[in-house]
């Protein structure tokens, strides 16, 4: 039997004579890679940010970065893109692997026949080739293969029963194992640095925290900005705005590592960390106004090159914004007063409750001082103006906090209206409404803004908490007039608002009339913004300023004005936020120095 | 395939058992136990088909870790059979007796990760690298980018640009510099 069977089972191949032959019909012409075969690179240049991790990981060195033409450097791009050199590449495919934002493929095609061996390297999706379009080929398997962790590590956070009446801290920030983990998301591309207002070595300082080096990344971070606590917790990060891991998943929490690294040095140990002084060996001395973020990082900075510092500040307490703008749940005293307290301790003398333009005057100044640096910032609000603003119970926002801070009492309504959109708008609101809940029990409270949700410029982070501590957010109207009836707020009426800004990009509301409200309230509060008071500029300094078509103060790249022995930074430059004014600060300093070394003139600072 | 899985766990000492696909899971033994097991699997479960040995190296636990895959023609299923070895002096019982091309593998992983297999037919032989007298390339401890970059220099006139110091020159570099 078995012998029939093996004479017979040869036959048995002759079933396959009917099949559909596996082979390709015309291997001569086509032969065509598999549908994932990773043949010659893609790029998809509009796509691509030129972040180089593609070359970071290959193995073979096959990877560089070059310029190329048509791609500008801007922020979030580096204006370079990734040029393959077959004659090294081992087509493993671990570049289009890792590339940040996927614009990085493989086509399946695989043949490429040229005399020239130099044609074998190439930039992808610059030079053109004949397989840019092919749709098979390599790409990043998706969503079970991933070689970056997409999801950043959560903050822990108080939750809003929690925090609804209180002015604790509301992040709690990371632990060591939290931190590491999101420092190890980072790939270390420095894409981030050139937004950053102050360029901090932001991939350096997250390396620190993933090698476990805190004193070093202390150091790196005072290196461009002396307010690390402070900005660990409230900075505007734009940096995160353009992180590379941001495109296909969450950014870096840049700003909580910095947070993590500064609450990870205590504030005994920050002599020991930086091992600064300041030698005070120039005989030349600087005047500061405002004990600000600016005035502070300049301080801090002119201290270190041996500068004579003295700070007139208005308030009796140093910080000013950080201090008397930004409520206690987003920035403790504690951890604003670590930072200033070291910046002080560095020889820096301040002199409190001392108004330029009133207790001395900035020509005093200019004749006891080599040099003077305004950074007052934005402390007058203004008002919308619309009928019934000048009613008692109307109040100005930034005044509201500045009192409440200096531990104050201040108005407090049962039902308040606030009008604006901006992150102060938010502070006022939230400040309030924890007040409401410590005296009543509830929150009653409208905030309304001219811009939608959409385009408000608050944080969007500001906005969610503010719900979620049972605020009435009511964007998106125009407000007309207050109704006051026997002397007593009744509520504010608005009507719709279409647009902000006209084509122009200036502010130029359109309304619909026929779309009105109301919001009842018994006390209202302007948190539109706020505008500058540089009256103790006097009249000879000021002619001899250059001010812009608008009426900004004119500075060249070093914050110096065309008096020349007078910088000024901060939010009456640019901004406004804390961020800028610390950059400004440190740039300011740098230019004093170099004018109180007979290097910097106003004009050749300019347009360099 | 769960009665293979059930009669291997009751004979040897089972750390791990994955079930990859239907008809394909890895159970772990201890070293000492993978030969036997080996031939256990061909000559009374059917398992005579060698399909191949592999190693991943995990240079963190300080171990490489060997894979061998078996098929049952019959049942058409595969078994993986995995084990760990110290990654100092790497070495292992040799399995050619078995099947005769478990030498070839053997001459491999000898080559690329420096696994020893002694007494497997020309194991110290070269088998793909020619003339390597480096570090096994596939442990994990050799820098592939710094061998590549040693041995293939790179083409005259070429460069390549860091993106955070390019951006740093195109967008916000001054040029101030500190007293000396």
């Amino acid at each position: 039997m078995s012998k029939l069977k093996d004479i017979l089972t040869p036959f048995t191949a002759w079933n396959n004579l009917a099949r559909d032959p596996v082979t390709v019909k015309d291997p001569v012409n086509d032969r065509p890679g598999s549908a994932r075969y990773r043949g010659f690179h893609q790029n998809d240049i509009e796509k691509c940010i030129g972040c180089g991790a593609c070359e970071s990981i290959c193995e073979t060195g096959a990877i560089r970065m070059v310029p190329v033409e048509g791609v500008e450097t801007k922020e979030g791009d580096s204006g370079l893109r990734p040029e393959v050199d077959y004659g090294r590449c081992c087509w493993c495919a671990l570049c289009v692997d890792i590339c940040s934002t996927g614009s990085l493929t493989m086509s399946n095609e695989y043949i490429w026949v040229d005399e020239d061996p130099e044609a074998f390297t190439f930039v992808p999706g610059i030079d053109p080739k004949p397989w840019d379009k092919e749709e098979k080929g390599w790409k990043k398997p998706e969503p079970d293969y991933e070689l970056n962790i997409k999801e950043r590590v959560s903050m822990p956070q108080r939750e809003a029963e929690e925090r609804e009446d209180s002015f604790i801290e509301i992040v709690k920030g990371y632990s060591r194992e939290q931190a590491i983990a999101e420092a190890d998301r980072c790939i270390d591309c420095g894409i981030c640095q050139a937004t950053c207002p102050a360029h901090m070595d932001i991939p350096d300082y997250i390396r620190a925290v993933r090698e476990e080096n805190l004193e070093e990344g202390f150091r790196i971070m005072y290196k461009t900005n002396p307010l690390p606590e402070v900005c660990g917790r409230i900075c505007t990060h734009k940096c995160e705005d353009v992180c590379a891991m941001g495109h296909r998943g969450d950014p870096i929490a840049i700003r909580w590592l910095k947070r993590y690294i500064a609450d990870s040095v205590s504030q005994e140990n920050y002599q020991q960390a930086l091992q600064q002084e300041n030698p005070q060996d120039k005989d030349k001395r600087v005047a500061i106004i405002g004990a600000g973020p600016t005035g502070l990082s300049a301080a801090y900075y002119l201290a270190l090159m041996g500068y004579t510092i003295k700070i007139f500040e208005s308030q009796p307490r140093a910080g000013g914004m950080m201090r008397y703008g930004i409520p206690e749940y987003r920035l403790p005293y504690d951890a604003l007063d670590m930072d200033i307290d070291y910046i002080l301790s560095l020889g820096v003398d301040i002199q409190y409750n001392t108004r330029v333009g009133a207790d001395v005057t900035l020509d005093e100044l200019h004749e006891n001082y080599d040099s003077v640096l305004i950074g007052t910032g934005l402390h007058a609000g203004k008002s919308t103006r619309i009928p019934g603003t000048d009613h008692k119970d109307v109040h100005q926002a930034i005044k509201l906090l500045r009192e409440f801070s200096k531990g104050n009492e201040i108005p407090l309504a049962r039902r308040i209206v606030i009008i604006g959109g901006g992150n102060v708008a938010m502070d006022i609101t939230r400040t309030l409404a924890r007040l409401q809940n410590q005296k009543y029990g509830e929150v009653h409270i409208i905030t309304t803004s001219l811009e939608t949700e959409d385009v408000m410029p608050a944080d969007q982070e500001e906005i969610d908490e503010a719900r979620e501590e049972k605020v009435t957010l009511r964007p998106g109207w125009g407000p007309q007039k207050i109704e006051i009836e026997n002397d007593q707020i009744k509520g504010l009426h608005v009507q719709r608002c279409l647009s902000v800004f006209d084509e122009n990009g200036r502010f130029s509301p359109k309304f619909d009339e026929e779309d009105q409200a109301f919001f009842e309230g018994d006390m209202v509060v302007e948190a539109i913004g706020q505008g500058m008071d540089i009256s103790f500029l006097s009249k000879k300094v000021r002619e001899g300023l250059d001010f812009t078509q608008r009426g900004r103060l004119m500075v060249n790249d070093w914050f110096q004005s065309k008096q020349e022995w007078l910088f000024m930074g901060g939010d009456i430059i640019q901004g406004p936020d804390v961020i800028h004014g610390i950059a400004n600060g440190h740039k300011a300093a740098r230019g004093i120095d170099m004018y109180l070394r007979g290097d910097l003139r106003y004009d050749e600072g300019r347009n360099k | 395939m769960q009665d293979i899985v059930d009669k291997i766990r009751s004979r040897y000492d089972v750390s791990e058992v994955t079930e990859q696909r239907e008809n394909l899971t890895f159970v772990t033994v201890e070293k000492d136990q993978v030969v036997p097991l080996l031939m256990q699997m061909r000559d009374q479960e059917g398992f005579s088909h060698f399909v191949l040995l592999t190693a991943v190296d995990w240079i963190e636990e300080g171990v490489f870790q060997l894979t061998y895959i078996l098929n049952h023609p019959g049942k058409k299923v595969d078994l993986g059979i995995r084990a760990h070895i110290n990654r100092e002096h790497a070495s292992m019982e040799s399995a050619h007796h078995l099947w005769q091309q478990v030498a070839t593998y053997q001459r491999e992983l000898k080559e690329m990760f420096g696994i020893d297999f002694p007494g497997s037919p020309r194991v110290d032989e070269e088998f793909f690298l020619e003339g390597w007298d480096h570090t096994p390339p596939m442990r994990r401890e050799f820098d592939t980018k710094k061998f590549s970059e040693q041995t293939y220099f790179p083409r005259p006139g070429s460069k390549s640009y860091d993106p955070r110091e390019y951006m740093k020159q195109k967008l916000y570099c001054d040029d101030y510099e500190e007293e000396q």
